[in-house]
């Protein structure tokens, strides 16, 4: 079990996120939602230390740290529970796929570099890029280039794979094949906190939504909570676009 | 006016036997540039209290100094108080012992610094922050991420800047003239002090120091060639 609690954080002194929680099971999908500006990236980003927060705990399984106040040591053991699939992918530009796949393996789990190319190899079959391992991230598409981002996260084995906006930065024709790819590794059992302006596969593939807005959680809930029976005025007229759509269709 | 080929030739083989003052005089200085240069970036990016600003403070006094000015007055302190610093510490040596072309490598040394200081620095910058964040974020520590992608990554930017750095102080060298240490110009106008066939002595430095420029600059484009081979390559 994941639990975060109470994250706050501030940016020159305007106040980004104010007491954030959340409790993720083994194996949940938790999708956050929000408007641009609630918090959602840098809520994530507190989560493993890209971000440094002014006060909150996290803990994996028994171990409890403090997000403002964690050494050196602890902010690596986070990071080496947790792996993160990026906006803009971020593969590293001087690596190949594939070593981009290995890197975290080799160089920070001192995995063995044979036995972390086959496991590098198999997940790029995986997310179905196994001809393009020699390529460099220059070379491939948006999609691509986020497909090997998550292959990148799910070789680590985490605890949890963090997902900030993983398809917003592509053209509508290749989200498709990505959230093909994350909804793969959802039914793989891995647990997943995914940021995403993607509604209807929000609403799939989550088995929690939390709504966000101004820095606060206004609304945690089941898919079905969040978006058949919004609670909160806030919620719904955030929803409210994506709901009239989908309604749409059955006129 | 004439041009001699036979003094000319003469200037330029005494230019060569001075090759190496000047080798001296420039390899020193890039070398230190190398080292510190990347050394002083790296704790100017990431900031590093008490170093970082000290770094900045130094650059930006030294940068403001033209080399002759700074030779002049590194000269000048040394003659001054070389022997008196000497035999306090009673190291047994006078300035006159010295070869006053350390004075030079010295001043062309922190020059060196400053420049490629500079140039690394500003490619440090053009790395997207987003690949430190990737790299932190699959467990890798700060210093493995500083070695294996950003130092990767920052080079191949860095390195038309540097070779520029590097050009100009083979060029700037021969400015220390100026406080007559002898090295490829003053070695290249020895014969000229009988004949005074200037031109041909002069012309003849400019010669050895074309080569020289050019010698680098071909060198460097071939590194820089094979280090962005990740890059998307232009038409």
């Amino acid at each position: 079990m994941i639990e975060i609690k109470d994250v706050q954080k501030s940016f020159n002194g305007q106040s980004v996120l104010k007491k954030v929680s959340l409790q993720v099971e083994d194996g949940d999908v938790v999708a956050v939602l929000g408007p641009s500006g609630s918090g959602k990236t840098t809520f994530l980003r507190c989560i493993n230390f890209l971000e440094h927060a002014d006060a909150g705990e996290l803990s994996i399984g028994p171990k409890t740290v403090d997000l403002n106040r964690a050494s050196k040591r602890e902010i690596l053991a986070v990071r080496r529970k947790t792996a993160f699939v990026f906006q803009n992918y971020n593969l590293f530009n001087n690596k190949t796929v594939l070593e981009n796949i290995m890197e975290g393996l080799v160089t920070a789990r001192k995995v063995p570099v044979k036995a972390a190319r086959e496991k590098a190899e198999e997940s790029l079959v995986w997310v179905g890029l196994k001809e393009k391992r020699d390529a460099y991230p220059a070379q491939l598409s948006g999609g691509q280039q986020q497909r090997v981002g998550i292959a990148r996260a799910v070789v680590l084995e985490p605890e949890v794979i963090l997902f900030d906006e993983p398809t917003s930065a592509m053209d509508p024709e290749l989200v498709g094949e990505t959230l093909e790819v994350i909804r793969k590794v959802a039914h793989r059992g891995i647990t997943m906190i995914i940021v995403t302006h993607e509604m209807s596969f929000a609403r799939e593939i989550a088995n929690k939504v939390v709504f966000m807005d101004g820095g606060v959680v206004v609304e945690e809930g089941t898919p079905e909570e969040i978006f058949g029976h919004p609670k909160e005025e806030r919620t719904k007229k955030f929803l409210s676009r994506f709901i009239n759509a989908e309604s749409m269709y059955y006129i | 006016m004439e041009f001699n080929a036979v003094y000319f030739w003469e200037s330029l083989q005494s230019g060569l036997t001075y090759l190496p003052r000047t080798m001296e005089l420039t390899g020193i200085p890039i070398l230190c540039g190398f080292v510190f240069g990347i050394l002083f970036a790296v704790v100017r990016v990431y900031k590093v209290s008490f170093f970082s600003p000290l770094i900045a403070v130094f650059v930006v006094i030294y940068q403001g100094l033209p080399t002759v000015v700074a030779l002049l007055i590194f000269n000048l302190m040394f003659m001054a108080n070389f022997n008196a610093v000497s035999s306090s510490l009673s190291l047994g040596i006078t300035a006159a012992q010295i070869d006053n072309i350390w004075i030079g490598i010295v001043v062309l040394s922190l020059q060196a610094i400053c420049n490629i200081e500079e140039a690394f620095r500003g490619a440090f910058y053009s790395v997207d922050n987003g690949q430190h964040a990737a790299a932190l974020s699959v467990g890798l520590t700060e210093v493995q991420t500083l070695r294996r992608i950003i130092l990767p990554q920052m080079l191949p930017v860095a390195l038309p800047m540097v070779t520029n750095n590097i050009v100009g102080i083979i060029k700037n060298s021969s400015i220390v003239v100026a406080i007559g240490i002898t090295e490829v110009l003053a070695g290249a106008s020895i014969p000229a002090s009988k004949t005074y066939s200037f031109l041909e002595s002069y012309i003849a430095a400019a010669l050895i120091y074309w080569v020289l420029t050019a010698c680098v600059e071909y060198t460097f484009r071939r590194i820089e060639l094979r280090g962005r081979k990740y890059r998307r390559q232009l038409a």
